[in-house]
């Protein structure tokens, strides 16, 4: 199951290990994962409810928090709540959003609270280990879906000049995105675009930005029209 | 039109000179309301039986809006999109038998016959004359014969009246002034009362938010006071002023006495029966999910835990399953069903059980179906059998409407093939795929490397300008 564009394709190189926090409510999940991630991924702590999550990810400064996007306790808000309440560490750890759900919702809220990706629970635990490794190294996960959202909510048309920078996507981040929803990796996206893999996620992290910081009027009204505001 | 053998349920019809009762007597027995309306008239002539009968049915009928709404009613919650689509075996997994019975009971509650004699036991067989309702909603006639000045005549007619038995007065025609005047401010009082309390009924008390509040609590006063003030002149038999109004004093006092000690009942009544009826919705609607697990989700699992051998089944089974479930937990009921996405994720749906390899849908944009789009959809079709059978992985498919212009990219990561190295009697790729686009006036291409094969198909917006015309 490809569903995150960066699968590994070659031989993963020897890397650091990372330290990561699994937040589910789901202890059969939560073990299911561990057991599925790399060796060289340290699972440090984990954690059931929106309350745990804070105070683990709060003790342990974990440098990759895996999170489910529903979780319950809190106000309700799940893991946009966890994100939320770990906002002091956000410099030094990285959210990535796991979910069961494909709703637009559940992932563009944790998106704009600050996660730097989401991809969904079906993947394989040797695609999961590289999307830890890509969050970890400031990089920006996007699944197909993700892709898709985005295209949905910011339009397929090219930026135009006069147009706010955050409200549109460049021609070139719009390229990129149709491929991750083409599901591409992002090595097949640099070579059908003739670019480097860096510059992928160059474009991949710059319109993670947009999402997370636009106000564009079109991504207000496309979450009011899915009931999202 | 008597000989209908089945007549539509007595309600009172929106198309209404004081309530509706006439209409929604014509309605039902089939008469002209003409003839029913001057009936009425005659009878209220002849002591006041008309007009007892009028205000009878008034109480008891149900209007149309509120019958359609208890016929249509639907649980309202987060998930009740994919609840108001009641799955098959809803009924037998409903351990309240009452709350589809109910839904469309009340129309015979004020059938004539059944009105008298039971006093409001639910029809049993409901769902028939619910049908038939929709069906006859709005006979021709209503539109037709309305009387469109029907409030102004009435009250013309009535201030002629008045003027009538003035000059009969004046001529010296002795007329019982003291006992009229209060009658029929009593009648007038309580016609108003009860037509602003009609007015909340038609609202509905779901949405009494959106009624017109403050007019209609000044209606309602109005009413009162007019039936108060002709109930204590008829009583105090239009006597002198100041006896008037020491009796006036002294019933609105013990007026406000009696509403002082029975409002914390009928507070604490009403918010017993708005709690029981929450209740009772969520109720139905817990009683609505359990059956479609019951029917989907139980079924896999038992399913699953027999055929636990085999991966391969397994996980079909549970793809399967969890579509399935998406789609009732997250269909979004307002949008139009059978656009090119919906039948994209259909057909991906198809070829994932036919084979088992999972088939992803991103689809951004969306598009009513043409002809064209048919043929891309089969086109579609044929790309991802053989992207799923050849590829033996997941299969990503990708819909892009923008601008009238429908792309469809369906990638695989098999090992790949040669255009060339096909051979000529293969039809699958060469004809079902390529001829059939170029065919449309579209576009089929097919990438293939070693690390999987993409085919691109494309489908201009021309020709979906050409197609617009037709639904």
């Amino acid at each position: 199951m490809n569903n995150v564009p960066g699968a590994p394709t070659g031989p993963i190189p020897p890397r650091a290990p990372v330290r990561v926090v699994i937040v589910d409510d789901h202890a059969i999940f939560r073990s299911g994962l561990k057991a599925d991630l790399d060796a060289s991924i340290q699972v440090v702590g984990e954690a059931a409810t929106v309350e745990q999550a804070i105070g683990v990810i709060a003790q342990e400064r974990p440098e990759v928090v895996l999170l489910d996007v529903h979780l319950p306790g809190g106000l309700g808000g799940g893991g946009r709540e966890v994100i939320a309440g770990s906002a002091a560490l956000l410099a030094t750890t990285k959210f990535l959003a796991l979910s069961v759900s494909d709703a637009a919702e559940d992932v563009v809220a944790v998106i704009r609270a600050g996660a730097r990706g989401y991809v969904t629970k079906t993947i394989s635990g040797a695609e999961i280990t590289d999307a830890v490794f890509r969050v970890a190294g400031g990089d920006a996960v996007f699944s197909p879906r993700l892709a898709g959202f985005v295209l949905d909510a910011f339009g397929t048309a090219p930026a135009d000049i006069a147009g706010d920078e955050l409200d549109r996507l460049s021609a070139r981040e719009l390229e990129v995105m149709r491929l991750i929803a083409r599901g591409y990796s992002y090595k097949e996206v640099a070579k059908e675009l003739f670019i480097s893999i860096k510059t992928v996620e160059t474009h991949v992290s710059a319109v993670l930005r947009k999402l997370q910081l636009s106000s564009r009027h079109e991504l207000t009204k496309w979450a009011a029209e899915r009931r999202l505001l | 039109m008597t000989t209908v053998p089945v007549r539509p349920p007595l309600v009172r019809s929106s198309d209404r000179l004081i309530a509706g009762v006439c209409a929604g007597l014509a309605a039902h027995l089939g008469w002209p309301v003409r003839n029913i309306r001057i009936g009425m008239v005659l009878g209220s002539l002849a002591g006041g039986a008309g007009l007892a009968f009028y205000a009878w049915l008034w109480i008891m009928v149900p209007t149309a809006d509120e019958s359609a709404r208890r016929n249509a009613r639907r649980p309202a919650s987060p998930i009740a999109p994919a609840v108001s689509q009641p799955p098959p075996g809803t009924q037998a997994g409903a351990p309240f038998p009452q709350a589809p019975g109910t839904a469309a009971g009340p129309p015979r509650w004020g059938h004539p016959d059944a009105g008298a004699a039971a006093g409001g036991a639910p029809g049993s067989v409901d769902a028939l004359p619910g049908a038939i309702y929709a069906a006859v909603a709005r006979p021709p006639w209503f539109r037709a014969r309305g009387l469109r000045y029907g409030k102004e005549i009435l009250l013309g007619a009535g201030l002629l009246l008045v003027a009538g038995i003035l000059i009969a007065q004046l001529m010296g025609v002795d007329v019982p002034l003291g006992t009229l005047i209060p009658a029929a401010a009593v009648l007038g009082g309580a016609s108003i009362a009860w037509m602003q309390l009609d007015e909340t009924r038609r609202a509905g008390l779901v949405d009494k938010t959106k009624a017109d509040q403050a007019g209609g609590w000044a209606r309602l006063a109005a009413g009162l006071a007019l039936v108060v003030a002709g109930v204590l002149v008829m009583v105090s038999g239009s006597g002198s002023w100041e006896q008037t109004w020491l009796a006036l004093l002294a019933s609105v006092a013990v007026l406000g006495g009696v509403v002082l000690v029975l409002l914390p009942w009928a507070l604490k009544f009403w918010r017993d029966l708005e709690s029981e009826r929450a209740g009772r919705i969520r109720e139905t609607e817990r009683a609505e999910i359990a059956a479609h697990l019951h029917d989907s989700v139980l079924q896999t699992l038992a399913l699953i835990q027999r055929g636990a051998g085999n991966e391969h089944d397994v996980v079909r089974l549970a793809r399967a399953q969890e579509r399935e479930l998406r789609n009732w937990l997250f269909q979004d009921p307002s949008r139009d069903a059978g656009q090119l996405s919906d039948r994209i994720k259909a057909t991906a749906a198809e070829v994932e059980d036919l084979l088992g390899n999972a088939v992803e849908v991103v689809s951004v944009g969306d598009t009513a179906m043409t002809e064209g789009h048919e043929a891309l959809v089969q086109a579609g079709r044929e790309a991802m059998l053989n992207a799923s059978r050849h590829g033996g992985g997941t299969v990503s498919v990708y819909l892009e409407v923008s601008g009238g212009r429908a792309e469809v990219f369906i990638k695989d990561r098999g090992p790949g093939f040669e255009l060339g190295n096909v051979p000529e009697d293969r039809l699958g790729v060469r004809e079902s795929i390529i001829g059939r686009m170029k065919r449309h006036g579209g576009t089929a291409s097919i990438v293939s490397t070693p690390d999987g094969t993409e085919v691109r198909l494309g489908l201009p917006a021309i020709n979906m300008d050409n197609a617009e015309g037709k639904p």
